[in-house]
């Protein structure tokens, strides 16, 4: 460790330098802070400048989700009011169904060949459901309707919470990343939250009809409205504003204070939030510095 | 010693022995050799297994393993004033005239430090590693350091980044933060008497097999150098999540008689691993020292290592060689250090 030292013997002494090998640098005490001190900090290198009309934009997907949560929502107050009857239910169940194997095959093309694999498998899962479905009829009998609604409300609220908003939990079976616990656990809520509502009605057809409604909506719906996105954005911000539209009428007829409230919640979602983010993007205060640990440039599979 | 000053010290961590690693190598060091200047020194650390209660190690030095059970990655439960009684006990029975603290996220650290305050002692903190400001679990961590090392008398750190990594981390003045470099025991890691033969080049890798110390780089650099230099063998000390992967890229690769892997080496070997080889080769992803290219370099061994923390101030450049973490990098950096290896090698032999 003596081999620099050596050079140091002038009695001018040399400029401090940034090593660590030598010993005490002549001059110079150890709590020394030298002008290059913090010279390789760098702050806010990350920070991405944010425009206000594309943080609208991209918002604009979670509005649409809460439409679609708003929606399935409306369906069961229908149907408990039994002002949905099973056979219009079904028919809603087979029109969304095929929709959305309509969109499927004419945003991504190379899906066609798995079509029978597809159908194979919904009839296997509707099969299941229906064999199910009188044993999700009586399953809450005992307790009573208030606490269903309750518990069937704040599930909701823990799925939107929690909902994945920028990707979807059920995906294709090419799928890269593997889906968050966060987005399973918001999934698994909404699946509890539909069995519960579902087991409040009166007959067996109508629990199957309800129950296909609801797991067609939280599993599925994401990955279309995910597809149409990435088909074409304009598409996607047309169907989110309809959506968005047909769902505030169906609203207001069944209750003008959900209305007021669902307006303002999508007015907060769209308007507020983004002005918010960008209002507090000021206060963004980010270190970096030769302390960071170093990212691997390449792929870990492990 | 004669005029100067006696002290009597407290080491607080919570990582010394039976543990391993730099920070309980460096307090039983620092201990030993203020041991030598004549000053008392006391350690305190959590019990460990059933070793628990008053232990002494050479040269007198005691060592307190308080019946504390670790509960996260050998830290002890922060309780705040939980561990107030025994420390009071100890600073006032081992008449502690100066407490000092080890490690930043020791737990029992940040207590004695607090409660030898409260009492009035002098506290001194040595901060060994560096932090992040991102993730919830740094900003959870520079919170507390904030909290206790706001009326801390002095603190250390071991480089110079590491300073102002501690400095931004814990708003301490830069004036009261001290640049005390690890030190190597070099009549431990002394060269060899005989020099290993210039037939082949053996690459010596000695560090724990996991993420933070770059082993995965190591599965891309291995193959690739083994690829250009037919006559480099690697030599891999340590143990780790990561030894599956690395056992899987000798496989994949069939580089059996040319990657050895040692398993966990014992402080006590590690100069005759390294001895045995030409380059050291360390592929950390964060280092506030790194001690270990200190030890190779203290046994003669030339140095690659990643510009990392404080790697950089550690070795004068003739003795290292610096890559980016990157595999493509790094190779060409062990290349570089396979052609400095003659003229070094003669070097020595003038010296000698």
């Amino acid at each position: 460790m003596d081999i620099s030292r050596s050079g140091n013997s002038s009695p001018t002494y040399p400029k401090w330098r940034k090593v660590a090998y030598g010993g005490m640098q002549p001059g110079y005490d150890d709590n020394h802070t030298d002008e290059s001190f913090l010279e390789g900090m760098v702050m806010n290198a990350n920070v991405v400048k944010r425009d206000m009309l594309k943080v609208m934009q991209d918002s604009v997907s979670i509005s649409q989700y809460l439409c679609i949560v708003a929606l399935v929502g409306l369906v069961w107050a229908y149907t408990l009011r039994s002002t949905l009857d099973e056979n219009s239910l079904l028919l809603l169940d087979v029109s969304l169904l095929g929709s959305g194997f309509l969109i499927l095959l004419f945003t991504e093309e190379m899906r066609s060949l798995n079509l029978l694999h597809y159908v194979l498998n919904i009839s296997l899962f509707t099969t299941g459901l229906y064999v199910l479905a009188p044993i999700y009829q009586t399953l809450t009998r005992s307790i009573s309707s208030d606490t269903i609604w309750a518990v069937s409300v704040s599930l909701l609220l823990l799925h939107l919470f929690l909902h994945d908003y920028s990707g979807s939990t059920v995906r294709a079976a090419a799928a890269l990343k593997n889906p968050t616990l966060t987005s399973c656990i918001s999934l698994n809520a909404s699946v509890v939250a539909s069995v519960f509502i579902a087991s409040r009605l009166p007959s067996r057809l109508y629990v199957f009809a309800i129950m296909l409604f609801c797991l067609q909506v939280f599993l599925f719906a994401p990955l279309v409205t995910n597809c149409i996105k990435k088909y074409s954005f304009r598409l996607h911000l047309f169907f989110s504003l309809t959506l968005m539209a047909v769902t505030l009428g169906f609203v207001y007829q069944l209750h003008q204070l959900i209305f007021v409230l669902l307006l303002t919640l999508l007015v907060f979602v769209t308007v507020v939030c983004p002005y918010w983010l960008i209002r507090i993007q000021e206060y963004k205060f980010e270190i970096n510095g030769p302390w960071d640990e170093a990212k691997l440039c390449f792929d870990i599979t492990d | 010693m004669g005029d100067q000053k006696i002290h009597r010290i407290l080491m607080v961590s919570d990582f010394f022995y039976p543990n391993f690693g730099g920070v309980e190598n460096h307090i039983y060091y620092l201990s030993q050799c203020l041991l030598k200047l004549g000053h008392k020194v006391v350690v305190m650390t959590h019990a460990y297994g059933n070793r628990s209660g008053v232990r002494y190690m050479t040269g007198g030095l005691k060592v307190y393993y308080v019946p504390w059970r670790p509960f996260f990655m050998q830290n002890t439960l922060p309780t705040i004033y939980g561990t107030l009684p025994i420390i009071r006990t100890i600073l006032i029975r081992e008449k502690i005239t100066i407490v000092h603290g080890h490690q930043a996220f020791s737990t029992l650290c940040h207590e004695a430090l607090m409660h030898a305050r409260t009492m009035g002692y002098k506290v001194v903190f040595t901060d060994h590693s560096l932090y992040g400001f991102s993730d919830v679990g740094s900003i959870h961590m520079n919170k507390v350091l904030q909290f206790t090392l706001a009326d801390v008398s002095q603190a250390i750190c071991v480089s110079h980044t590491s300073k102002e990594n501690t400095v931004l981390r814990s708003g301490l003045p830069p004036e009261k933060v001290f640049v005390i470099p690890n030190a190597v025991d070099t009549a431990m890691f002394k060269p060899a008497m005989e020099r290993p033969s210039r037939d082949e080049i053996i690459i010596v890798v000695i560090s724990r097999l996991v993420y933070r110390k770059g082993a995965d780089l190591l599965v891309e650099v291995i193959p690739e150098v083994c690829s250009l230099h037919p006559n480099v063998r690697f030599v891999i000390g340590g143990d780790g999540p990561k030894r599956v992967r690395l056992e899987e890229m000798r496989e994949k690769h069939s580089l059996q008689d040319r990657v050895e892997m040692l398993g966990a080496v014992p402080h006590a070997q590690v100069r005759s691993v390294l001895v045995s080889g030409h380059i050291f080769l360390n592929s950390s992803l964060t280092e506030a020292f790194c001690i270990a290219i200190l030890e190779a370099a203290s046994c003669g061994l030339l140095t690659v290592s990643t510009r990392v923390g404080g790697v950089p101030e550690v070795l004068p450049d003739d003795m290292v060689v610096l890559a980016e973490p990157d595999p493509d990098d790094m190779v060409q950096a062990i290349q570089k250090a396979i052609t400095m290896l003659p003229k070094l090698i003669h070097k020595s032999c003038t010296l000698e």
